[in-house]
């Protein structure tokens, strides 16, 4: 299609629809997270819904992502080309043309803007009050502090950026005083502080200057709070970064260019150490709710999604069985615990366990795996599913094996008696939820560390060449067949040690635990995140653990907790058609799935792993 | 034992209605449907329905029944038709139309499965629900040592009808040809003047029908529910590889074959609910053994 016939305002009928889209995205995150609304006004009665600014903010931030994605669309298909330029760069010109010539009295209009803007956000993502979404009760934000957090932060971004843009800056001049580091860093810091102001964990006390200032116990005030220093050192971290660069950029070239935002080696190991700190220390000052959550809610199922990874997004094999070698795992503990009716010879405790159900779960996957990945990819997940089915009906139904639906007995706990640490948890004791978290931690770094590693190795390259194109590993003389029967049960043994820490914090087994929901969950949680990638997974997995138990009580009259499998159902789908390298991606898996659509390559292991008469 | 095999047959029956929605649009798109158990599930509400609101007490005539019965069969068809198609339209064509690798829509359809089965859950309820019975039990024969009932029957006459249907479809009809030219090349298909996409949406609703009318039998059986498309489905799908994926003729006898190997041991066993158990079984013997099922793979392309 020539560029040049195309008018450049044509909005056929692909974007309508992905900006209807979007729109009803926003719609549908507005319903899903809004609050239950009050008996007077009920937000499942229309006008409820329609007239709170909670809907209307969702709804201004559904229209701005269609905007951006039509946009983003236009400019991919190449009908948005205007002569040389792309709309992308000339709107880029156009854009810096307008601030670079703006007045200051634009500015001071620009400020007010984004100070309204400031009060919308904190309005619209304040804290959980029935009666916060009327608009009557709009101007009790002023009395938050977070409030005018956000109104300095909105206020500073847009400072900087008229510093930037002014003419002295364009010929390499910036104000003096934004040059020397110390008030960079210190600026960063101040700016770090502030987020802290709007985004540290959610406590009730937290919204009143009372808060602030308090100097009671260290949960109600603010400058006792750890994730406040955190994010100040953050802010530092970014001043320290961005002076480092301004230095090494001005022994290169004078002239000063738009920053970009590039993590360089040593900004990753320093944001993994502050993630590393944060995962240690921020859970202390949780609610016990979120205690407990982040235990079986969110770290198992990190846990699992780390394995998970391996299949569907290492190797790129699609395991609809997972929660299968789960429930091998925590039965193999509860058997060796001896909380079934069929009696162990001998009991173990669960860290004895643990190998066990490794290689439990490593047979299992080896002999699920031989017989169906030398065929089509696509044989595997039906197979998968149809294992995960049978484990879950024979654990229901065997009952002098499992217990049965009724559930199993009592299973032991953790414990260590080795000379110089002398521990013993118990599941059910709510003050130990933290220490069930750490135990979980003691496990992930290593096995997070194996996998990066694994993944970096022979083995992940291999992964890759098969993923890429099977034909053309398989010519190098790699064996297809025994890297994807590999990175199954590595997979499915991950699962097994998942099964093992989540059935000691249960106590007892259901087989209602094992049901296929958990499995499409994990795979939910590794497309979001990003298949292939392992940060992208944890935090994807990390955020959409917090979003399901957040909708717990925070969500729509109508809205219980199986519904959450139907809108995990449509995210599948939109994260395929929108984003099926999901939010954080690993750049080669993203390049593998560009690639593919052009016809390059293959982006996934699913044809036969030898040449057998189902090659086609 | 004859019993059991008999049960086999008539349960095998709606396996290979099912199976042959499998196996028609693996047959044009090489991918396995994973949202077919929906489309079931939607054909046994969709004739729950249809039966719950048009079944009253003063509708106990013979006539009565034979119109409320081919009025619930139409009505379940057509919503696994609708169904069917829906789920391509938006699971699939989108994914096609970008040229997405495969594991991507295996993807998008367990999503949309998953999303069709909770949206049930939350619309109809997540308790069972009894239809109706409009084909009264009383009635039966005994042939070889064995009750058939009337309902059997029916069943039977119904899948006859429905397979030679589908048969005279895909191997007679001009549907059927732009279907087999699809499935065997469609680009050169897309070269010939085949709409490739409406020739997909039709093969998706013709599974969608047959495996429609399989949920309203597999409903009149034992109760309605969302979430009770997934065991038949797997099953099916084992009946289509024994068969031989791809190949209609195969998804027939696969399901009666895989009917009758499950039930058969079910008469030692002695309890039913392993039946998936027995059918997963021989999924994996299946692959493992003959993995191109007992007929071959066909629908034009040859494997």
């Amino acid at each position: 299609m020539s560029s040049s016939k195309t008018p450049r305002t044509q909005f056929n009928k692909e974007d309508a629809r992905l900006a209807i889209t979007c729109v009803a995205g926003g719609l549908l995150l507005a319903m899903m997270t809004g609050p239950a609304g009050s008996a007077a006004a009920p937000l499942d009665s229309a006008k409820g819904a329609l007239f709170s600014s909670h809907v209307w903010g969702f709804l201004v931030f559904g229209i701005v992502i269609a905007a951006y994605s039509v946009y983003r669309r236009k400019v991919r298909n190449g009908e948005w080309v205007s002569r040389r330029e792309t709309p992308r760069r000339s709107l880029k010109v156009m854009w810096s043309d307008w601030l670079g010539s703006m007045p200051l009295a634009g500015w001071i209009a620009l400020m007010v803007v984004a100070a309204i803007i400031a009060v919308l956000v904190a309005d619209y993502t304040g804290p959980y009050a029935p009666n916060k979404l009327s608009f009557s009760q709009f101007g009790s934000q002023f009395a938050n502090t977070r409030t005018y957090g956000y109104i300095v932060f909105l206020l500073w971004i847009v400072n900087s950026v008229r510093l930037r843009r002014s003419a002295s800056a364009r010929h390499g001049v910036l104000p003096s005083f934004a040059k020397t580091p110390a008030f960079r860093i210190g600026a960063s810091a101040v700016g770090g502080f502030l987020f802290a102001l709007c985004a540290d964990p959610w406590l009730p006390e937290r919204f009143s200057f009372a808060y602030f200032t308090t100097s009671g116990t260290s949960t109600h005030a603010f400058l006792a709070h750890l994730p406040t220093w955190l994010w100040t050192g953050v802010g530092a971290l970014i001043g320290l970064r961005a002076v480092l660069a301004e230095r090494k950029k001005s022994t290169q070239n004078n002239r000063l260019r738009p920053r970009q935002f590039n993590v360089t080696a040593n900004t990753r190991f320093a944001l993994y150490g502050v993630g590393l700190f944060a995962a240690f220390e921020a859970p202390k000052y949780l609610s016990p709710f979120w205690q407990e959550a982040i235990f079986q809610q969110i770290g198992i199922f990190c846990f699992l999604a780390i394995g998970l990874n391996i299949v569907v997004g290492f190797a790129g094999l699609l395991d609809l069985g997972y929660v299968a070698f789960y429930a091998l795992g925590a039965y193999v503990n509860a058997y060796f615990s001896g909380a079934l009716p069929i009696r162990p010879p001998f009991t173990l405790n669960p860290f004895y366990s643990i190998p066990i159900a490794i290689v439990v779960c490593m047979l299992a996957g080896v002999l699920l795996g031989l017989p169906t990945l030398r065929l089509r990819g696509d044989y595997l997940a039906i197979v998968t599913l149809g294992f995960g089915e049978i484990i879950y009906v024979l654990a229901n139904n065997l009952q002098n094996l499992t217990g049965g639906a009724n559930g199993s007995g009592l299973i032991s706990s953790f414990s260590m008696n080795v000379p110089g640490i002398h521990f013993a948890l118990n599941g059910q004791a709510l003050s130990q939820d933290l220490d069930f978290y750490y135990l979980l931690l003691a496990f992930m770094i290593p096995i997070l560390l194996l996998f990066t590693s694994l993944n970096n190795s022979k083995v992940g390259r291999s992964w890759a060449a098969i993923r890429e194109d099977e034909v053309a590993a398989a010519s190098l003389g790699i064996n297809g067949l025994k890297y994807k029967v590999m990175a199954f049960a590595i997979g499915a043994s991950t699962s097994g040690v998942a099964g093992v820490l989540s059935s000691v914090k249960a106590g007892i087994l259901f087989p209602s635990n094992f049901a296929l929901q958990v499995s499409i969950t994990v795979l939910v949680l590794v497309i979001f995140g990003g298949m292939g990638s392992i940060t992208g997974v944890l935090i994807g997995s990390a955020v959409i653990g917090w979003l399901l138990q957040y909708l717990l009580f925070h969500s729509f009259i109508d809205y219980q907790d199986a519904d959450k499998y139907m809108y995990i159902g449509a995210m599948l789908i939109l994260a395929m058609i929108f984003r099926p390298q999901g939010l954080w991606p690993a750049k080669r898996r993203e390049r593998e799935f560009h690639d593919a659509e052009a016809g390059l390559g293959t982006a996934d292991a699913m044809g036969a792993a030898v040449e057998g008469p189902l090659h086609d | 034992m004859s019993s059991y095999i008999a049960t086999g047959i008539f349960a095998g029956l709606i396996y290979s209605m099912v199976a042959l929605g499998y196996t028609l649009v693996y047959g044009v798109l090489r991918l396995i449907n994973f949202a077919h158990s929906e489309v079931l599930m939607s054909g046994a509400f969709a004739g729950y329905f249809f039966l719950h609101y048009f079944m009253t007490s003063n509708s106990e005539s013979t006539t009565a029944r034979i119109f409320l019965f081919l009025g619930a069969l139409v009505a379940s068809g057509v919503a696994g038709a609708v169904v069917a198609t829906i789920v391509e339209r938006f699971a699939y064509r989108p994914l096609r139309r970008r040229n997405a690798p495969k594991l991507t829509y295996l993807i998008s359809a367990i999503g949309a499965s998953y999303f069709l089965l909770n949206f049930a859950g939350k619309e109809f309820g997540r308790n069972p629900l009894t239809p109706p019975q409009v084909i009264s039990g009383g009635l039966s024969w005994s042939v070889l040592g064995t009750q058939i009932s009337l309902f059997d029957l029916v069943l039977l006459a119904v899948t006859l009808i429905l397979f030679f249907f589908v048969n005279f479809l895909v191997n007679k009809s001009k549907i059927g040809r732009s279907i087999r030219a699809v499935a065997q090349d469609p680009e050169t298909a897309t070269l010939m003047g085949v709409n490739v996409n409406s020739t997909i949406a039709q093969t998706f609703a013709i599974g969608g029908f047959m495996g429609g009318i399989a949920g309203l039998f597999v409903g009149l059986s034992s109760v309605v529910d969302y979430n009770m498309g997934f065991t038949p489905a797997l099953l099916a799908f084992t009946a289509a590889v024994l068969g031989g994926i791809g190949n209609i003729r195969g998804a027939m006898v696969g399901g009666v074959v895989l009917g009758v190997c499950m039930y058969v041991p079910i008469y030692w066993i002695g309890q039913p609910y392993y039946e998936p158990v027995i059918g997963f079984s021989i999924l994996v013997l299946v692959l493992l053994v003959r993995p191109t099922g007992l007929f071959g793979e066909s629908l034009g392309r040859s494997a």
